[in-house]
């Protein structure tokens, strides 16, 4: 019962997902659009989280892929889905480059050097001079599948459903077990024979693989890519404080909380223009105090599974 | 012996390289040290609060918006108070908002995973500076002082000397915090508490009181320093969070613990910046020295704890 349910609702679900542009109007498709680009992001934090990694860095990672895309088409003349495949092999390449060095440290050292890795990318693309159109950025000539509203949320939705199927193959896999025991006790894991490093590095390559094509098609989806756009850090934000509503270290949770939190926004921000974002702080807050096994948590009841879904 | 010579090793460097910026312009000495006064000054009750409490506390810099914030609306608009004469009301303030931050957040989970502690102080930065952003939008403010533009000169070169009360208050702090934790009852038991908690409360102090009395004297200095902070430049909701980077950096560069490194770690970053500026067409990159620096100092400090 419970094996045919777990099938039945994603199935279910992406059946709605893809329904969507033909019954709803164009402004829901628009924010659905912004929340897909979120779950997909929310999820490949959550990926690297398992390890007990904090990444700060998601909107670098995003940014990075967005200029990859961007530069690609400009002056690789690479076609528009081709520059979105090259954003996240761009992005996964420099992850696994610096993952050599900065998967050594832990804790709020990692922390600190992902978020000071987004800082130091966004000046690169600020003072890129001609390659990165310096603080102005680049405009891209034209938009993929030209700019067709449906065809642009099915690619979105393509993202969240690589997303979704790499971090359910994550679950179901050994590395499942391996980034809980990391997560866990690094000493224990590391004495039954876990190769530690081996694992971060593919969760953080993986991650940032998915970062970088979710920050391609957000380049060639509206055509531009600056500094402050690409690099906003509300990419780091919206992300990690959705993954934390719905539940850490798990498929469903980051994309319940996507879905609620994205949705609560859209009308927030309509409401106050200025400092709806205060919402996400204190979400943040409030679900680290009271309930930090999240909403999926919740659900599943009070008894927590390590590291299941 | 081998201490003493990398101390004669790093006196030299710091002694070639005073002298090739004076040789090369003397202005960017100044500017240096300036900047690195208030480097020190904000990082320094961040130290307090990683060295004897054990947070990484992520709202450090948007604690010092909220206190230039204070200074501006209700010191200065409301009853007409000069952000110095307001340094001493502000961190009183600033203490009481500590407290709150500290009894209501950071109190329940002081025994919660490390990550959690991490985002949490993560939040309350985001909801603080939102706030702010909700009261006051993102319009810039500042005051016009006059004293601030009080300029001196030796020789050929001019510059403002009145960015140099930061150096002084930085003293100040690292002379004042040493004192505290050396020479007072409540500092040595927070000196005691920030070694060992648990040995701590099993000889009869209050860790709970002392995490309590840390926390909010650390965000009360945190408030002398951001009403000061008004004197220099115009503030926004996003003004502190670089420096809960920088301060963080700075702790990290010195090792936690080492408030006087701290000193000598700011004039490091303060001058390292200033060279950078002052290099013509390179100041936005300035930046990227700045975070470069973070990142290499972490590496390094990881690779000799051999946490690698």
């Amino acid at each position: 019962m419970r094996s045919t349910l777990r099938i039945l609702v994603p199935v279910l679900a992406l059946a709605v997902a893809v329904a969507m542009p033909f019954w709803s109007g164009a402004y829901p498709l628009a924010v659905a659009r912004s929340v897909l680009t979120y779950l997909a992001l929310a999820v490949s934090w959550d990926m690297l989280l398992r390890s007990g990694q904090i990444s700060f860095g998601i909107a670098g990672f995003f940014g990075l892929g967005a200029y990859a895309s961007a530069v690609g088409v400009l002056r690789a003349a690479l076609s528009p889905l081709v520059s979105i495949f090259f954003a996240g092999v761009f992005a996964a390449v420099v992850a696994l480059v610096l993952g050599f060095v900065i998967l050594r440290l832990r804790t709020v050292y990692f922390s600190i050097t992902t978020l000071a890795l987004a800082e130091i990318f966004r000046v690169i693309a600020h003072n890129g001079g001609g390659w990165t159109g310096g603080p102005e950025g680049l405009v891209m000539p034209a938009l993929v599948f030209g700019g067709e509203q449906r065809a642009l949320y099915w690619l979105v939705l393509g993202a969240v459903v690589l997303a979704v199927l790499a971090s359910s193959a994550f679950e179901r896999s050994r590395l499942r077990l391996a980034m809980t025991a990391i997560r866990g006790n690094e000493v224990s894991a590391a004495s039954s024979g876990i190769h530690i490093f081996k694992y971060l590095v593919i969760a953080f390559v993986v991650s940032s693989f998915l970062q970088g094509i979710v920050g391609g098609i957000q380049v060639q989806g509206y055509g531009f890519a600056s500094p402050d756009s690409a690099f906003d850090a509300n990419y780091t934000l919206l992300p990690l404080a959705m993954a934390l509503l719905g539940g850490m270290h798990s498929t469903t949770g980051p994309v319940i909380g996507a879905l609620l939190l994205g949705i609560a926004a859209e009308f927030l921000k309509l409401k106050i223009p200025y400092g709806h974002l205060m919402v996400y702080g204190v979400i943040i807050l409030l679900v680290i105090l009271f309930m930090p096994q999240g909403l999926w948590g919740l659900l599943r009841g009070r008894r927590r599974a390590p590291g299941g879904r | 012996m081998r201490l003493k010579r990398s101390a004669i090793l790093w006196i030299g460097l710091a002694a070639a390289a005073t002298a090739a910026i004076v040789a090369w312009k003397p202005t960017v000495l100044v500017y240096g040290v300036q900047r690195a006064g208030l480097y020190a000054a904000v990082a320094i009750p961040m130290a307090l609060v990683l060295g004897i409490v054990h947070i990484v506390n992520l709202a450090h810099g948007e604690l010092m918006m909220i206190a230039a914030y204070v200074s501006y609306f209700v010191a200065n608009r409301l009853l007409h108070l000069d952000p110095i004469v307001a340094m001493a009301p502000v961190a009183v303030v600033m203490a009481g908002v500590g407290f709150l931050v500290y009894k209501l957040t950071i109190r329940h989970a002081l025994k919660a995973p490390e990550l959690n502690q991490l985002i949490l102080t993560f939040g309350i930065a985001i909801a603080l500076s939102q706030a702010v952003n909700l009261a006051f939008t993102s319009q810039a403010w500042k005051l016009s002082l006059p004293y601030v533009s009080a300029s001196a000169t030796i020789g050929e070169m001019s510059f403002g000397v009145f960015p140099f009360v930061f150096v002084g208050l930085a003293v100040v702090l690292a002379v004042g915090l040493r004192l505290f934790l050396t020479r007072t009852r409540t500092g040595k038991a927070a000196l005691a508490v920030g070694q060992n908690p648990r040995g701590a409360a099993i000889v009869g102090i209050d860790v709970d009181r002392t995490y309590t009395v840390v926390f909010s004297l650390a965000v009360g200095l945190v408030g002398l320093v951001g009403s000061l902070f008004l004197t220099k430049q115009a503030i926004f909701p996003g003004v502190g969070g670089p420096y809960t980077m920088k301060s963080f950096c700075l702790v990290a560069m010195a090792g936690v613990g080492n408030i006087t490194g701290i000193l000598y770690c700011s004039l490091a970053l303060g001058l390292a910046e200033a060279v950078i500026n002052g290099i013509r067409g390179a100041g936005t990159w300035s930046d990227i020295v700045f975070f470069a620096i973070i990142i290499a100092t972490i590496l390094v400090r990881a690779w000799r704890e051999r946490k690698i």
